[in-house]
């Protein structure tokens, strides 16, 4: 398990390595460092889909409990503090762990001709390494330094690799998010000190603080807590629960906290954008079911009015945006805020189904959306341009491109057989039944339905306006100057099928992810229910 | 723990690194001046050697050799406190050879151990990069008046480097007040002439009249307040005081003493409204100077605060909290948030580190509240001295690591004068161009102030946090209703975090993003000494950051020896 650090080591090893030649030596070394890099991250990847078919694939027969993890590891960092290296996979984690071993590969292939490869490629390591060490950490203090440390190389592609105004976008971002951490920070720092002082226990304990900052052990004493009465006090519980979600909810980001993300999307470079959109956004949504999800029913319970309306605003305001973008990437963006609201509602449905929606969204969301990054990206590097306008009839002249248009544009939308129809339509089931349940109004269908609609439309609006329109008198964009209509680069094909196919298997195929995360969720309730702070029923 | 009297040999034992600066001094002011000077007997042709004047030999008048031997001195005070440190500290009381009531003067244990740790550290640093900095021209062959004397100036420079040691020193160690003013001066006075050392620039000049100034007034602000305490008391001795104080602690006359102390110690540490010569002093000095500015002149502030503020003052055990508590939480709360909203003001690097590290004192005074707000007398119901012992241990902590990046950050800015100029923030444009390696050292500082993991300021910064919540938090279940008001101190911290952040990033994305300026596209100078420094510094940046824990807990030992009560 301490394979999830080696990312970081190999990044900083290849970045010292470039930083000690000159600026001629730099060009030499692009492709070694690319191919280094690229070798690297598949051996990554073929390392944790190893642990699938070990562990994960039939996890449930394994003996699946709520807050057991596997490859747990645990090592001394700050005794003094109580602070842990301590990392484990379960359920949760694994999937989003998964995800990101999966899209470094592919991440460098569709950005294999990236300018100064050199620095490049070691960045992505880095940022890959951090969004890894995120999801492995089982040690508050640990996760909080990771979840900092992905903004760190993200900055630098916005900043190094960006459009035009990268400058206020990677500063917007840094700022941004760091805001909203810190204030989190102080939210998990109160935490920690709310815990009974266990002073001379030893163990996990801290022998200054006699506190922990592992994550198993709070919500064990979480959970012990919370069968009788409010875990930390009902008040405390509550704002605690806020302090966290601010963190998580301007990460995820949910509107109104989302307006850092369209600045980032369209500035950063394609690489940096496939990885924010396919990962660190679901940092948000995994950090919630990892900590206040799992520590605060009560409050959860108490919010979870508040929950829907964000997820309702998010969804049906993203969309709404969607349809008044001109810019591909924009667009794009705004989507995904738009999918970030469908996460929010199947948490605030409550239901297994609901979570086990919300998961696999994270999921499939984060094998479309770094295609549709993807596209967009080829599009900008071959039409130098983002305008939905600027390039028309492009099934014509640019096949390629235009195919992995059209399917990632489907496979968002959520077309049945791909793998965002499975969590849609999951969601739209667990939220019917807990109308049905709970004796809501159904008015509350009518943001999910009124988005599937605006969904269709603005996809399939921006396709027909870059696709089709134009029809036999091609018009190619202003700024190709005359010169040839270029289509997608061999590295580029190579991307967009793997990415393609995934889809299409984890539609098909949606068990493979589905039945962990479907375990996960239902031992979770299970769990809550079987000590009495939910209430029965599911 | 031992008592001696001054001038035995425990306590040379005990004050050796000290001794090894007053030999370094001595070292300082003969070697340079060894020449093949001669002395003629009267009446006589007869010279004898005594080899002061004259004409200097080579060596003896090799410009760089008063930094090395002050360099040297530093350095190996610095290892004997940190070889002294390690096995743990026995306590060594000095006291008066007055036989019937003798009076303690200085005591060395873990917590002064920290600051001489602290001080010897930052002045060896900065005066090992002071090597680039002053510039010194060549030797041998012909060389302009004004060359010479330059040259000859350097051994002024490093004398009062050493005694700015000594004077720093002397405060971290004193248990009288007689004794905390002379190291105070002695301290104050060699900053002031250190300050001016660049005085033919009118930045320079201007910088050291006005930090003079302003320190003289709150020198004679704090002594004011010192002679109240004594008049009040009728003893300069820190326990006698603590005793009385307990008692009678809330006359007027001692409240005034404290709070005119307060402001002299305050403008040490910078603290707001008394830092408004700071930023002129950082902008007009040296940066290695303004790096020691900021680090160890403001750590031998704090010493005093903390003696003043945790020992005479102490929370008392009948009501609770600290009398001057609601005083320094206001100061707090006023110094981070203006010295951060000035930061984002200022165009200056160096007055923008200078109000960053207004800001910091700001969390540090906010860490000191908290250490007031509850008694930590252990006889008192409600046992609160491990919270308090926590907070201290931050503040300990944060003093000692922001040496590291503090000082480095200011290094990185002494190699960008020595190109010209480092007066604007476009100085920095392109330096990521220029020398990679230098922007990224320059990239770990700022995240580091502003506080990012996994840096070492990260990790001080949380200790501060998380002492102040758990002396908020205290005893109070029932949720934020029944926190102490020292929890809102802590978000004040965060959200201030959160805004300093602003002008960090705008450093590295200058570095990062912006174009040289005009004619500046090339390297920087060279300067092995300046950059083995920055080098030490990222290195103990990153070090700490991740393998602090052994820091930590000599922090903390340091903390548990302030006070007999915890």
């Amino acid at each position: 398990m301490q394979l999830v650090g080696f990312p970081v080591i190999a990044g900083i090893v290849l970045l010292a390595f470039v930083a000690n030649t000159n600026k001629t030596a730099h060009e030499k070394l692009n492709n070694p460092i690319r191919m280094a890099s690229f070798a690297f991250s598949l051996g990554l990847f073929t390392y944790t889909t190893m642990m699938f078919f070990e562990v994960f694939s039939d996890i449930s027969s394994a003996g699946l409990s709520f807050n057991t993890y596997q490859f747990h590891d645990s090592y001394e960092w700050f005794p003094a503090l109580g602070i842990h290296w301590t990392v484990g996979l379960d359920a949760l984690s694994f999937p989003m762990v998964w995800l990101t071993t999966f899209l470094l590969p592919v991440t460098i292939i569709a950005t294999w001709h990236e300018k100064n490869g050199a620095t490049y490629f070691p960045t992505i390591l880095l940022m890959g390494g951090a969004l890894i060490g995120v999801f492995v950490s089982l040690d508050l203090f640990m996760f909080y330094v990771f979840w900092e440390l992905t903004l760190i190389p993200m900055f630098f592609l916005i900043l190094n690799w960006g459009g035009k105004d990268r400058k206020y976008a990677s500063q917007k971002f840094f700022i941004y998010t760091f805001t909203a951490s810190v204030v989190m920070l102080l939210g998990l720092v109160t935490l920690y000190l709310m815990q009974p002082d266990q002073i001379g226990s030893g163990g996990k304990y801290g022998t200054i603080t006699g506190r922990t900052f592992d994550i198993p052990t709070l919500v064990d004493h979480a959970t012990a807590a919370n069968q009788n009465g409010w875990f930390l006090g009902e008040s405390m519980q509550k704002v605690l629960f806020v302090m966290l979600m601010l963190g998580f909810l301007v990460k995820l980001p949910a509107v109104p906290f989302h307006t850092w993300l369209p600045d980032a999307h369209v500035q950063a470079p394609t690489g940096g954008s496939m990885l924010l959109a396919g990962v660190m956004l679901k940092m948000g949504a995994y950090g919630m079911f990892r900590l206040p999800l799992s520590m605060f029913p009560h409050a959860l319970q108490h919010f979870q009015l508040a929950l829907m309306i964000f997820g309702m605003v998010s969804l049906v305001w993203g969309a709404i945006v969607c349809l008044g973008q001109t810019n591909l990437k924009k667009m794009v963006a705004y989507s995904s805020v738009s999918h970030m609201g469908v996460i929010l509602i199947g948490i605030a449905t409550m239901q297994p189904m609901g979570w086990a929606a919300a998961l696999f969204m994270m999921f499939a969301h984060g094998i479309i959306s770094p295609m549709l990054f993807a596209v967009c990206g080829a599009f900008k590097h071959h039409y130098h341009s983002m305008e939905i306008g600027s390039m028309r009839g492009m099934a014509k002249h640019s096949p390629w491109l235009a195919t992995s248009m059209m399917f990632a544009w489907m496979a968002s939308l959520g077309l049945p057989l791909l793998a965002g129809f499975v969590a849609e339509l999951m969601m739209l089931i667990a939220l019917w039944y807990f109308i049905a349940l709970e004796g809501w109004s159904v008015l509350w269908m009518v943001g999910p339905a009124l988005v599937l609609a605006l969904t269709a439309a603005y996809y399939l609006w921006s396709m027909q306006r870059t696709i089709f329109e134009g029809g036999d008198e091609t018009q190619p964009p202003a700024s190709l100057h005359g010169g040839p209509i270029p289509d997608l680069s061999r590295e580029e094909k190579i991307a967009m099928l793997i990415l393609a196919a995934f889809t299409i298997l984890f539609g098909v195929m949606p068990w493979i992810g589905l039945d962990m995360m479907d375990d996960y969720c239902r031992t979770f309730f299970e769990h809550m229910i079987s000590n009495g702070i939910f209430k029965g029923g599911a | 723990m031992e008592t001696t009297q001054a001038f035995t040999p425990e306590f040379y034992t005990a004050v050796m690194p000290e001794m090894l600066l007053f030999f370094g001094l001595l070292a300082l002011m003969i070697i340079p001046n060894l020449g093949k000077g001669t002395f003629r007997i009267r009446g006589t042709q007869i010279r004898l050697p005594w080899f002061l004047g004259g004409q200097r030999y080579a060596w003896s008048s090799n410009p760089h050799l008063p930094a090395w031997i002050a360099t040297l001195t530093l350095t190996g005070a610095f290892v004997a406190v940190a070889d002294s440190l390690r096995g743990g500290v026995d306590a060594v009381h000095i006291v008066s050879s007055d036989a019937e009531s003798a009076k303690e003067l200085l005591m060395i244990n873990g917590f002064s151990r920290v600051f001489e740790l602290i001080f010897f550290g930052a002045l060896a640093l900065a005066s090992f990069s002071s090597m680039n900095r002053l510039r010194v021209e060549g030797v041998g062959g012909k060389l302009k008046v004004d060359q010479l004397y330059n040259n000859r100036r350097q051994a002024d420079f490093y004398i009062l480097m050493l005694t700015c040691g000594l004077g720093m020193s002397v405060v971290a160690l004193a248990q009288d007040l007689f004794v905390l003013f002379i190291g105070l001066e002695l301290a104050s006075f060699s900053t002031y002439v250190l300050v001016a050392f660049l005085k033919e620039t009118k930045a320079g000049s201007e910088a050291g009249m006005k930090y003079f100034i302003v320190g003289s007034v709150a020198s004679g602000v704090g002594l004011y307040g010192l002679s109240m305490l004594y008049l009040w008391a009728g003893s300069l001795q820190f326990d006698v005081l603590a005793a009385t104080f307990a008692v009678s602690g809330t006359e007027p006359l001692p409240l005034i003493g404290i709070g005119f102390v307060l402001v002299g110690f305050g403008f040490k540490v910078s603290a707001a409204p008394f830092h408004f010569a700071a930023p002129d002093a950082y902008a007009g000095a040296s940066s290695p100077v303004a790096g020691v500015l900021a680090t160890a002149s403001k750590a031998m502030g704090m010493v005093g605060l903390i003696r003043m503020l945790l020992i005479v003052a102490a929370p008392d055990a009948s009501d609770g909290s600290a009398v001057w508590l609601v005083c320094l939480g206001a100061l707090a709360a006023l110094t981070m948030t203006w010295g951060n909203i000035a930061a984002l003001g200022s165009t200056n690097p160096k007055r923008m580190l200078a109000y960053s590290s207004v800001a910091h004192a700001g969390y540090m005074l906010a860490g000191l509240t908290a250490v007031g707000a509850w008694t930590w007398d252990p006889t008192f119901a409600g046992n609160e001295s491990d919270a308090a012992l926590m907070v201290l241990t931050a503040v300990l902590f944060h003093l000692l690591v922001l040496v590291a990046f503090k000082l480095g950050a200011f290094l990185v800015l002494s190699i960008l004068e020595s190109d010209g100029d480092a007066s604007r923030l476009s100085s920095l444009g392109g330096l990521a161009k220029r020398e990679p390696l230098l922007a990224f050292a320059m990239f770990i500082f700022m995240i580091s102030l502003a506080g990012v993991p996994p840096m070492a300021g990260f990790l001080s910064k949380l200790m501060v946090i998380m002492g102040i919540v758990n002396v908020g938090v205290g005893t109070g279940a029932g949720g934020l209703g029944d926190f102490h008001w020292v929890w809102w101190l802590a978000l004040l911290m965060v959200l201030n975090s959160a805004v300093s952040v602003f002008y960090y990033l705008r450093v590295a994305v200058v570095m990062f993003f912006d174009e040289p300026e005009e004619g500046r596209e090339g390297p920087l100078p060279k300067g092995w000494q300046v950059r083995t420094s920055i080098l030490v510094c990222v290195l103990a940046t990153v070090l700490i950051g991740v393998f602090g824990n052994s820091l930590l807990e000599m922090c903390r030992t340091a903390a548990e020896s302030l006070t007999t009560k915890w």
